[in-house]
């Protein structure tokens, strides 16, 4: 085990992301990023805040990191020992947009370089704001991500900054045996998805497209009354089979207009796998694995019935130990180039990789209702999905309030159809259209 | 078994699957306050497969029976 403020080595999770991100820098405007919005009843002092975001940069010079390979191959993180300073805050007042625009056009900005991983926007209007930070996956997973923001305001709020952390990581190099049945188990599930042939959107021609958004968020009451009816119709704390089912649902009613063949809908679904233990040292990188849902078309409109069917398949990979699975055997990837694994990733399934991706993050690792002394009105976040698929749905709680954000590439979706997925679900958790 | 020695059995498998110690794992104290998720439900319920040979997922996971360690203890010793 190598503890190290100056490397750390990639876990297979990690280089799974890295091949996405250099996918998406290929066929999109952008790699494989996101980001995080926190919209507020006031407006923070602007330069308090850069100076904060500068004391954040120069203590944590891994947000300054860049991959590189050791002499075994294995893949880690460069951390330089300080990082050049750089003004991480762009102040843009609102135009006649809105703040939709102006998030959606921030999320899609490409970061300046390569050992760039964070971005500030301030958006202002008149006396109200919204702060954004766009996050480099191959640095932060969405839960991270919260937790970086949660510690930058507990920074401005007094609180000291923690030490940098000292990495644990390994090469991970050893007990091959292990990791050979690990991925063996996972290539039993994947021949298994690709007997079935899944609805998918057909990707719109030409590269350089950014993602477009649409953001339902449910007030309070309405939030309390979507856990309600998650806890009768598909148990407690079942919430996120329930939300999966009502997307699925949705889109399925968008692939029976347009006729799409295929028998079933195949649906990554990102898990955490963080044991919660060392909070700074699982703030950066990637603590995710994924379960992969097969949900039959004939179910489709059938609510109970997807919820059975993605409870029990949930039951039957979290019991086979899938997720960890998957973890173990994609280390075994690490030694691929990105090219080669971008092309490995895509033929098992002919590039229909899945038909849409899903997330629930469930209760947020932002836990101020405040950022500098203002209150946050909510938090949302706003993913690139990796293409294939290229659309996906995001849910995250923030202050009793659940939104849910739908990510597709321009073009995948006309206008009519990204209405129609969106009023579905709109009108399963608001009771109404979105 | 008897209910206590279910509820002991619980807390062990429940702070192993949350990361937490045993003594923060009150029997009374909701799941949703321990900050479980679906996911942390679904390994709580695969652990009770495997201590309890009993498979729950089909269930109605009603919030009476399955809120707490107490509660999921009474559920579990009646099942037995």
């Amino acid at each position: 085990m190598l503890h190290s403020r100056r490397k750390r080595y990639l876990s297979g999770s990690d280089w799974v992301i890295n091949t996405l991100d250099q996918l998406m820098k290929r066929a999109t405007c952008a790699g494989n990023m996101s980001q995080i919005v926190l919209p507020l009843a006031g407006r923070p002092d602007e330069e308090r805040l850069r100076a904060a975001l500068a004391r954040l940069r120069e203590r944590y010079p891994v947000l300054c990191g860049t991959v590189a390979r050791d002499w075994k191959l294995a893949p880690y993180w460069k951390i330089p020992s300080r990082a050049r300073p750089r003004d991480l805050l762009q102040i843009t007042p609102l135009g006649a947009g809105g703040l939709a625009e102006a998030c959606a056009q921030t999320a899609n900005r490409p970061f300046p370089a390569d050992a760039e991983h964070l971005a500030f926007h301030l958006f202002t209007a008149g006396d109200r704001s919204a702060l954004a930070l766009a996050f480099d996956h191959r640095l932060l997973d969405a839960r991270g991500a919260e937790a970086l923001l949660d510690l930058l305001s507990r920074s401005l709020d007094g609180e000291p900054l923690p030490e940098a952390p000292l990495f644990a990581s390994s090469a991970e190099l050893t007990r091959w045996g292990e990791k050979f049945r690990a991925g063996r188990n996972v290539n039993r599930r994947i021949i298994a998805l690709a007997g079935n042939a899944p609805r998918a959107l057909p990707l719109p021609a030409g590269t350089g497209r950014a993602y477009r958004y649409r953001l339902i968020s449910c007030t309070p009451a309405e939030s309390a009354a979507v856990t309600e009816r998650a806890y009768r119709e598909a148990g407690y704390l079942m919430e996120s089979p329930f939300l999966l089912a009502v997307v699925t649902r949705s889109m399925h009613a968008l692939h029976l207009a347009r006729g799409t063949a295929g028998s079933s809908y195949l649906v990554p679904v990102t898990v955490d796998l963080r044991p919660g233990r060392e909070p700074l040292q699982e703030l950066f990188f990637n603590h995710v694995s994924y379960l992969f849902y097969q949900l039959p078309a004939a179910l489709g409109a059938d609510l109970p019935g997807l919820i059975d069917a993605i409870k029990i398949q949930m039951y039957e990979q979290i019991k086979s130990g899938f997720p960890a699975d998957l973890a173990r055997a994609s280390l075994l990837m690490r030694i691929a180039p990105l090219p080669a694994l971008g092309r490995l990733l895509y033929l098992p399934l002919e590039g229909k990789m899945a038909s849409f991706a899903f997330a629930h993050l469930g209760r947020s690792g932002y836990r101020a209702a405040t950022f500098m002394g203002t209150p946050a009105e909510n938090l949302f976040h706003m993913p690139r999905v990796p293409v294939p698929p290229g659309i996906g749905f995001f849910c995250n709680s923030f202050n009793g309030r659940l939104n849910l954000t739908m990510a597709y590439l321009d073009g995948l979706l006309s206008e009519a159809e990204a209405d129609l997925v969106e009023h579905g679900i709109g009108a399963e958790l608001t009771g109404g259209a979105a | 078994m008897t209910v206590h020695e279910i509820e002991n059995k619980l807390i062990e498998g429940i702070a192993a699957i949350t990361g937490r110690l045993p003594e923060e794992i009150a029997a009374d104290r909701p799941f949703h306050d321990l900050g479980i998720d679906s996911l942390g439900f679904v390994e709580i319920l695969v652990f009770i497969e495997k201590s309890f040979n009993l498979q729950l997922i089909a269930a109605d996971l009603t919030r009476k029976d399955f809120e707490n360690v107490r509660s999921l203890a009474a559920y579990i010793a009646g099942r037995q």
